[in-house]
């Protein structure tokens, strides 16, 4: 009758301590506010620190005096002129940098949302059967490693690459566009980022009221005023959610554009792998352009909510 | 395991049926008497633990991990080799700047003073390294112009080779062998745009583009600038020179390549026809993939040479075996598996000795007359760091 007793003694202690606020949100939150402070605050707060310090040239040590000239090298100095009417402005190779990401990850979110969007709405239509074969079908490939897919890209690609060999063969190649280069690194991210969108839009158009559309129809709405009218607007938090998690990585990408982009893509994760831990190596400057980065996606994202609630990313 | 279940079956029956005038030995005590006669055995496998074999932790090359050339050093030296594969000198440099865990560093010759200038090094042991007066004296002048202080060599040149260009011998005719043929669309009768590729690094790249405009631009001083120093000292003029003629290369190149495998992978694929190269890569391609397309030339305006360089850590419990060791990367033995490893050849010609007739040919001895057309590679000064890294930015971005 003892043991019993203490395990009942034991049971009520854990559940009076639970009971208190302060011991129930430890439990609850404390593992995830532990993580999230070591290893997301705690690095961005050091590098947040480094990229006001500076790098001895001579021992590459990092020197503790606050300077702003990380941030200042990173929009002035530049060289590269680009002028529109009489303005005339000279762009740095991180302005540059970061002008070519969002370039390429706007193209490859757009391209992902426009192959996805018409999938994910058949999918959300099929019967239960069809809609396992299907979404297996389509995420088979990306079991696959995503540096095993990027590679096999790679074979396609190039003077004498699949696509311009076969090109060739009939007479039409090689085409320049199915070279190294920006092309294939927005194929390539597409690629990979395509699931996200894809799983994204599926749960948004899952949850939408297909009597909806039928009345619409019904009342003489044409496919286009449904789409436009209902459909869309229904799904925006989903091709809002499906956007951000296609973008934001593909802005930071570093593997695709190593290997699809044969050295002459230079988006801002290459500069910043260059600067952390290339030959040109100087923590500051790398810890610098970083910060901008997050900062400028923060601003984004920032602009996205405004219009979008948190909660409802990912469904209707 | 087995072991473990006989003793235990032991100890049982020592405690059930204990025979008159028998030692009695209880579990807990066995257990304790185990466990320390395990520690002190573990401890005698530990090297230095009992005073047996040193472990020596070497960060370099991954030619320098494969199995022949660790055993032939682990035959020679009486310590036990443990390797931490690199791909880049300046990897090799934080490395040992940012803990003490390595009694060695191989980096390429241009970052030893990084090293030294750091205070991460100590002076060659030459009494140890008995091979080093063994290698060309050419190597060692380079060891006095890059990295001596006070009279004290501060690394042993261990192998070493040069970049040229390599060429698609099918597509691309004979030609007098000059860096032209990367900048200058009509240098030879072929149509070469977007079939040219280039080192993607600026420490390769950039004196490429000086070499060219020393002749181009018929000034010299671009070559004094990689020849006369321990360090490149270009001018920022120069170095704005320079970032222009690869930014006006750019549209006209296949791109940048800086991998060896990716390179070869590339140049067989035929993705372009001029690849600015290493010998050894060349070789590679030549040696396993019956390549005798490929011909490798050392442009008439000189070629830039790499020797790679141990060096051994300041912070290391055993600098002696860590000289012992670098001694043996040279002598003839060890130094012929790491020329075969790597077809890179030794910086000790005799170690072209060990090699067999056809290895020798490739990667053996050379004529030591040649090396006046070779220029090793250097850091870039301190004075110009900053505007040379942000010209090679620009020519990427």
């Amino acid at each position: 009758m003892a043991a019993p007793d203490r395990d009942e003694t034991l049971r009520a202690a854990l559940v009076r301590g639970l009971s208190r606020r302060r011991t129930g949100l430890g439990v609850t939150a404390g593992p995830g506010a532990i993580w999230i402070v070591l290893l997301l605050i705690a690095p961005l707060a050091f590098m947040t620190a480094v990229s006001f310090a500076s790098i001895d040239s001579v021992t590459f040590d990092i020197v503790w005096e606050p300077t702003v000239n990380n941030y200042r090298d990173l929009v002035v100095g530049g060289t590269s002129e680009y002028s529109l009417g009489p303005l005339v402005y000279k762009a740095t190779a991180f302005e540059k940098a970061v002008l070519l990401s969002y370039a390429i990850a706007t193209v490859a979110t757009v391209l992902c949302l426009v192959f996805a969007f018409p999938l994910a709405y058949v999918m959300a239509r099929l019967d239960d059967r069809a809609f396992k074969i299907v979404i297996y079908l389509v995420l088979l490939p990306f079991f696959t490693m995503y540096l095993v897919r990027a590679y096999s890209w790679r074979l396609m690609f190039g003077q004498s690459g699949v696509l311009n060999q076969v090109l060739g063969a009939v007479g039409i190649g090689p085409v320049a566009a199915f070279e190294f280069g920006v092309p294939a690194v927005i194929v390539g991210l597409t690629h990979a980022y395509f699931p996200y969108m894809l799983i994204t839009l599926y749960a948004s158009l899952d949850g939408l009221d297909f009597s909806l559309i039928e009345a619409a129809r019904d009342l003489g709405a044409s496919r286009v005023d449904v789409i436009r009218d209902h459909i869309i607007p229904l799904t925006l938090p989903g091709i809002v959610g499906g956007s951000l998690f296609v973008f934001v990585p593909s802005v930071g990408a570093f593997i695709t554009p190593q290997i699809l982009g044969q050295g002459k893509v230079q988006m801002i994760g290459i500069l910043i792998e260059q600067r952390a831990i290339g030959e040109a190596t100087n923590a500051a400057t790398a810890s610098a352009a970083s910060m901008a980065v997050v900062f400028s996606i923060v601003v984004a994202m920032f602009l996205v909510f405004r219009y979008v609630d948190l909660d409802e990313l990912g469904g209707v | 395991m087995s072991h473990n279940n006989e003793l235990t079956d032991d100890t049982d029956r020592t405690t059930g049926g204990r025979l008159p005038g028998s030692r009695s030995v209880s579990r807990r005590a066995y257990l304790a008497g185990a466990g320390a006669a395990a520690t002190l055995a573990s401890a005698g496998c530990m090297g230095e633990g009992g005073g047996g074999t040193p472990t020596i932790n070497v960060i370099t090359w991954n030619d320098f991990a494969q199995d022949p050339v660790v055993e032939s050093v682990e035959e020679n030296v009486d310590a036990t080799v443990e390797i931490t594969s690199s791909t880049s000198s300046t990897e090799m440099f934080q490395q040992m700047n940012q803990s003490a865990d390595f009694d060695i560093a191989v980096p390429n010759n241009n970052l030893v003073p990084r090293f030294l200038n750091a205070e991460l090094i100590e002076p060659v042991d030459t009494d140890t390294v008995g091979n080093y007066g063994d290698i060309y004296q050419k190597f060692r002048d380079f060891v006095g112009q890059q990295f001596t202080q006070d009279g004290n060599a501060y690394g042993v040149p261990i192998r070493w080779g040069w970049y040229g260009y390599a060429y698609d011998t099918r597509e691309v005719p004979d030609h007098e062998p000059s860096y032209n043929i990367m900048f200058e669309d009509d240098y030879v009768d072929t149509d070469l745009d977007g079939e040219v590729i280039m080192y993607d690094e600026a420490a390769k790249t950039m004196p490429v583009a000086a070499l060219y405009l020393a002749e181009e631009e018929d000034d010299p001083s671009y070559r004094e600038a990689l020849t006369e120093n321990d360090r490149m000292t270009f001018t920022e003029d120069q170095i704005q020179s320079m970032r222009d003629l690869l930014i006006e290369q750019k549209p006209s190149l296949e791109g940048y390549i800086s991998s060896d495998t990716t390179f070869i992978q590339q140049f067989q694929q035929g993705n372009f026809l001029v690849g600015h190269s290493g010998r050894n890569e060349v070789i590679r391609l030549q040696e396993n993939q019956d390549a005798d397309w490929v011909e490798f030339v050392v442009p008439q305006e000189g070629a830039m040479a790499w020797y790679e360089t141990a060096v051994v850590s300041q912070d290391s419990d055993n600098p002696e075996v860590a000289w012992e060791v670098v001694n043996e990367y040279i002598a003839p033995t060890t130094g012929a598996e790491l020329a075969r490893q790597g077809k890179s050849p030794s910086c000790n010609p005799n170690v072209a000795d060990e090699l067999e007739e056809s290895e020798a040919e490739l990667y053996g001895r050379i004529d030591p007359e040649r090396f006046e057309q070779f220029i090793p590679f250097k850091d870039i000064d301190p004075d110009v760091q900053e505007p040379y890294n942000a010209a090679w930015e620009e020519v990427k971005a």
